[in-house]
């Protein structure tokens, strides 16, 4: 009995890096995909309180640039063109804020740092949108981020399907197409914007200000990617941050109270947590807000430990 | 007392016609529960003939914000059961200042969540419910609900900020990213 267990120990020990191999090879294939891969499609969005159809297309330009185009078909026509990871133009509810985004550079996956933070796995093999896919797991090593459940078409490895899940499996959100078709030629004027899509002020570089506040703790893999000075409400400057694993994302907002009395809150809509907790510094109280799609008390450790420049030595 | 009649007299004294008669009527009806649905559902009318509800901006978020504030909020989500009661406050202040007026989506989906069917690796996942945080940018056009009342001063000023920083947040990756992140911004605008 005992030797049984131990023998089925031993292959679960031996087992996994080849499946993590090979979990790894399909994320690499995703990442070249994602640059490369001409594709339209159909597909939904659903998180808590929402589920929206979208229709994507994109498509490899003779200058080797990829055009992409992005198109909410129910509701509000929210549409976003883009050509070489920036973006032409917006139209709807997501054009307001739009002036002064800094657009930080896009995301490249990088399967060997994401094998740090999240364990690879493959489990096993699925039809989604009609078509053959495999399924990826991504399970976090530590509790600081969420798992991911990628269903990756099997002919080009672009994901058909990506579910969040919390630590306790529960699911987050849900992306999946229900049509795809990376084969066909289509005409190029659909990627042409509709009237409604209004042209964005490509900025040159984005402006990088020095923060003033950093974080004392950080969750293990999460690197600054970006900092901005804002206007919020009332003209007042607001502080802007973006960290990111390779994978999951958190925002940290500053902004002074100006001597209003505030106090601490704690939301959660869908996949993303918005923790906003008072800090006193010497000019004043500030609110420091961390909104990300990362576990309720990862997010609190964070704003917990976020403090002035002044008088306080960074400590990794 | 005759229904039809006792609601002629309650539109009537909607449109400041009634005589004193009807008027008496409507106030011996006026503990009446149906009675007091039926005046609401005709206020409600009412405005939306004269456009007044009509406002596409809502002070939705600030009736919610206001509820969740009056709940205890535990440091950790402690699965479906628990947030149950926060969706039902949620919606039921939704509903409070709606009253069928605009078809709310938020509160909608969280009443019908889909559910899985098939081959599904990873065990079965039901859906997280969570209260409907941001339902709309607060303007005060719509009186707060009762449940409101007490806990707006200190949500306003994350009233004010929040929908803005979730935004950004969304934005910075959605709109230089690809399908996925673009879709979590654009859910935001959904409402």
């Amino acid at each position: 009995m005992r030797a049984l267990s131990i023998a089925l120990l031993l292959s679960a020990a031996l087992v996994p890096p080849a499946f993590a191999e090979e979990a790894g090879d399909w994320l690499a294939r995703l990442a070249k995909a994602d640059q490369q891969q001409r594709f339209h499609g159909t597909f939904v969005y659903e998180r808590n309180g929402s589920f929206s159809t979208h229709r994507v297309w994109r498509q490899l330009g003779a200058d080797g640039k990829m055009s992409e185009r992005l198109l909410q078909l129910d509701g509000a026509e929210q549409e976003i063109l883009k050509v070489d990871g920036r973006v032409q133009c917006i139209a709807g509810g997501m054009a307001d804020q739009v002036e002064g985004a800094a657009f930080w550079p896009s995301r490249v996956l990088d399967p060997a740092r994401l094998q740090s933070f999240y364990e690879l796995k493959m489990a096993g093999h699925s039809r989604i949108a009609g078509r053959q896919a495999v399924v990826l797991l991504l399970s976090p090593r530590d509790q600081h981020r969420y798992g991911f459940e990628l269903h990756l078409d099997q002919e080009t490895a672009l994901p058909l399907k990506s579910l969040l899940l919390n630590e306790k499996g529960l699911l987050l959100e849900r992306f999946q197409f229900a049509e795809f078709d990376p084969s066909a030629e289509f005409d190029s004027s659909s990627l042409l914007p509709g009237d409604a899509c209004r042209p964005v002020r490509a900025r040159a570089e984005p402006v990088s200000v020095k923060a003033g506040w950093h974080a004392q703790w950080l969750p293990p893999g999460f690197e600054l990617s970006g900092v901005v000075e804002r206007k919020g409400a009332d003209d007042a400057p607001v502080v802007f941050m973006t960290y990111a694993d390779g994978l999951a994302r958190f925002s940290i907002f500053v902004e002074s109270l100006n001597g209003s009395s505030v106090e601490d809150a704690r939301h959660q809509l869908g996949p993303t947590v918005v923790v906003s907790r008072r800090v006193t510094a010497p000019e004043g109280d500030y609110m420091i807000t961390v909104v990300g799609e990362i576990p309720f008390g990862t997010a609190e450790r964070v704003a917990v430990s976020l403090s002035a420049d002044e008088g306080v030595v960074a400590s990794p | 007392m005759n229904r039809e009649a006792l609601h002629e007299s309650l539109s009537a004294v909607m449109d400041n016609e009634a005589d004193e008669l009807e008027l008496r009527r409507v106030l011996a009806a006026s503990e009446d529960a149906e009675m007091r649905a039926t005046w609401s559902r005709y206020q409600v009318a009412r405005a939306a003939m004269h456009k007044e509800l009509l406002e596409p901006r809502l002070d939705v978020a600030g009736a919610v914000f206001a509820a969740l504030d009056k709940e205890p909020v535990p440091a950790r989500r402690l699965g479906a059961w628990p947030a149950l009661g926060r969706v039902a406050v949620a919606a039921s202040v939704t509903l409070a200042v709606l009253v069928g007026v605009r078809f709310y989506n938020e509160a909608d989906a969280t009443g019908a969540q889909l559910v899985e069917r098939g081959a599904i690796p990873a065990s079965v996942m039901p859906q997280v419910q969570e209260p409907a945080v941001l339902a709309g940018y607060s303007l005060g056009e719509v009186e707060q609900p009762q449940a409101g009342r007490s806990a707006q001063g200190a949500s306003e000023w994350h009233q004010q900020r929040l929908p803005s920083y979730l935004r950004q947040h969304a934005q910075e990756a959605g709109l230089s990213e690809g399908p996925l992140p673009y879709a979590r911004a654009a859910s935001l605008e959904n409402r």
